[in-house]
């Protein structure tokens, strides 16, 4: 863990740019470069940032997949289950083997959405790495215009192809202004 | 911030050569007029098989013409971005909804075939005295006339517009299509709904859906996204539009596949289950004759093939952006809207089971022949994309 001689561990070394322009042009030296643990923060949602940013495909559908197909599973088998195994009841003289089956798809297909849906909310705080209460960035003084004007860059000292020289140099070549180390704690 | 480079097309757009395809023009021209002769012969010979075939043609192709209608002003009404480099194919489309009016005459006149309620006198019935008032042939040929006029004068503006746009670049034409679309949104949902019901749910005026127009828009809607695929794919493949029509741009025409086979499953479903489980004979007796004998097989096979099999296959984006493959899921899906078509027009001939006719087919190849000539001979009059439209640099850019 790298520390200042002051004693504090380091959590990044961050730059402030002009404009999302300047910011985008940067993220794309940084992906470039090769360095995996960055981020760029912005006050509102860049266009193409994540091709930028090389962060290729996102695995929520996969959870989404999964989940879905647990509600499906689910219904069926609270649905099948009683009706067709446990207890068949004859209701309105509609047949109660496996073509009773349209009575059930609105359970269905209404588990498969709920479940679908809490996969993708969970698995996106998770992959999110939430619900988190502080983060290190905002140890930046300056970071706190990322809501109004403020365009940053930070790359992490746990990123393996950190070293202080070389980001410092690699930040200031890409026009990253104000460039600085933000401390862990 | 694209990072892809785009050629900026020339104002002159680019031209389909005619010449380069007056084989196939000439092939399709005879093909529909010997079609054309035959099924004259078969309306003498055959008179009430033949009525029905004609019409599962004529609704299958009207279907997919009018969902491309449906797309042109969508695409004006919400002012959309993408869909600008495909506009001119779906405006050609529309166009041939003046073809299909003309086609539409043979309908009228073995009107007798086809629809029970106009051969039944008044008091013989109590079911249909009831809707007498909507069920007269006079007023069925009303609205026939105001539908397809609707059709045809809403389709020809746009394209008219689009392409005087061509030539002058005047932004005021976006603002007129945009009007015409905007009138056009709650005239296209009535004149396919009660469309619908006057040409198709009345060959049983026993039977009636509240959904069945909404079901016949789904299905347009999608297979009509899929004839544009496989229309945008074979120009492609001439040589045209290479570097206009982007992945990007089949990503969202497949994503759009997508919904609808959703939007399908969803309407096709609800009105199924509805009728299903009220289990009123007078609403029964349409899915009675179409899940027994041996229409069983092919009403499965549409449930499978127009939701179940396509809905996993184009979850996969990989399929989406990649044309070829997307032209098979595409072929495959306007194929199963001609099963849907059929599974609700013959049906009501051979209650008993499926009994295929030669002139199903032979009411397949005219109707299809002449609109496929009669494109080949709109195709080259314009640019194949609209050149001067305001947003067009925007949809070559165009990333999702």
């Amino acid at each position: 863990m790298m520390k200042t001689p002051f004693g504090h561990k380091v959590y990044a070394m961050a730059a402030e740019y002009p404009s999302a322009a300047a910011l985008y042009e940067a993220a794309k030296r940084v992906r470039d470069a090769g360095f995996r643990r960055w981020d760029v923060y912005s006050p509102f949602p860049i266009h193409g940032m994540d091709e930028a940013m090389g962060l290729g495909k996102s695995w929520l559908s996969g959870w989404v997949l999964f989940g879905g197909v647990s509600g499906l599973l689910t219904a069926a088998l609270v649905e099948f289950g009683p009706s067709w195994g446990l207890y068949p009841v004859n209701v309105h003289g509609k047949p109660w083997n496996f073509w009773t089956v349209p009575a059930f798809f609105p359970i269905m297909f209404e588990l498969t959405v709920l479940f679908g849906a809490f996969a993708s909310f969970f698995a996106m705080l998770g992959m999110n790495g939430l619900p988190r209460w502080y983060h290190p960035i905002f140890n930046w003084e300056r970071f706190s215009r990322v809501t109004n004007d403020g365009f940053f860059l930070a790359i992490e000292a746990r990123d393996p192809r950190f070293t202080e020289a070389g980001v410092r140099e690699l930040l200031e070549q890409t026009g990253g202004q104000h460039i600085t180390i933000v401390h862990e704690d | 911030m694209s990072e892809r480079s785009q050629t900026v097309p020339t104002p002159e757009g680019e031209y389909f050569e005619s010449t380069r395809f007056a084989g196939l023009s000439f092939l399709l021209g005879s093909v529909a007029l010997v079609a054309l002769v035959l099924c004259a012969l078969g309306a003498v010979v055959n008179p009430h098989q033949f009525s029905y075939s004609w019409l599962f043609a004529f609704a299958f192709f009207f279907t997919l013409c009018a969902g491309c209608f449906f797309w042109t002003i969508v695409h004006h009404a919400t002012d959309a971005e993408w869909t600008v480099v495909v506009r001119r194919q779906l405006e050609n489309i529309a166009a041939l909804l003046a073809v299909l009016a003309l086609l539409f005459v043979p309908i009228l006149l073995l009107r007798h075939h086809l629809y029970a309620w106009m051969d039944i006198p008044p008091g013989h019935e109590a079911a249909l005295d009831f809707k007498r008032a909507y069920l007269d042939f006079n007023f069925f040929l009303i609205r026939a006339i105001v539908f397809l006029g609707y059709f045809i004068v809403a389709s020809q503006l746009l394209r008219r517009f689009s392409v005087r746009q061509d030539r002058d670049g005047n932004p005021q034409f976006t603002i007129w299509m945009r009007r015409v679309s905007f009138a056009s949104l709650p005239m296209f949902a009535l004149c396919l709904t009660f469309g619908a019901f006057d040409w198709l749910m009345s060959l049983n005026y026993h039977w009636f859906s509240t959904m069945f127009g909404v079901y016949i828009f789904a299905g347009a809607a999608g297979s009509s996204m899929s004839l544009l695929v496989l229309v945008i794919t074979a120009l492609r493949q001439a040589g045209y539009l290479k570097d206009v029509v982007t992945l990007e741009h089949y990503h969202i025409m497949g994503k759009w596949m997508l919904a609808f086979c959703i939007f399908w499953a969803y309407i096709g479903f609800g009105q199924y289950m509805l009728i299903w489980y009220a289990n009123i004979p007078e609403e029964t007796q349409f899915f009675i004759a179409r899940n027994t004998q041996s229409w069983w097989a092919l009403s499965m096979l549409l449930v499978v093939g127009r939701f179940f099999g396509p809905f996993a296959i184009l979850l996969l984006r990989s399929i989406k952006k990649h044309p070829h493959r997307l032209c098979i899921v595409a072929g495959w899906i306007v194929f199963m809207q001609m099963l849907d078509m059929y599974l609700i027009v013959l049906p009501a001939l051979h209650g008993t089971g499926v009994h295929v006719s030669i002139w199903d087919l032979l009411s397949l190849i005219a109707i299809g022949a002449t609109l496929g000539f009669v494109y080949l001979r709109l195709v080259p009059r314009t640019s194949l994309f609209p050149v001067r439209d305001p947003r067009l640099i925007e949809s070559l850019k165009l990333v999702n």
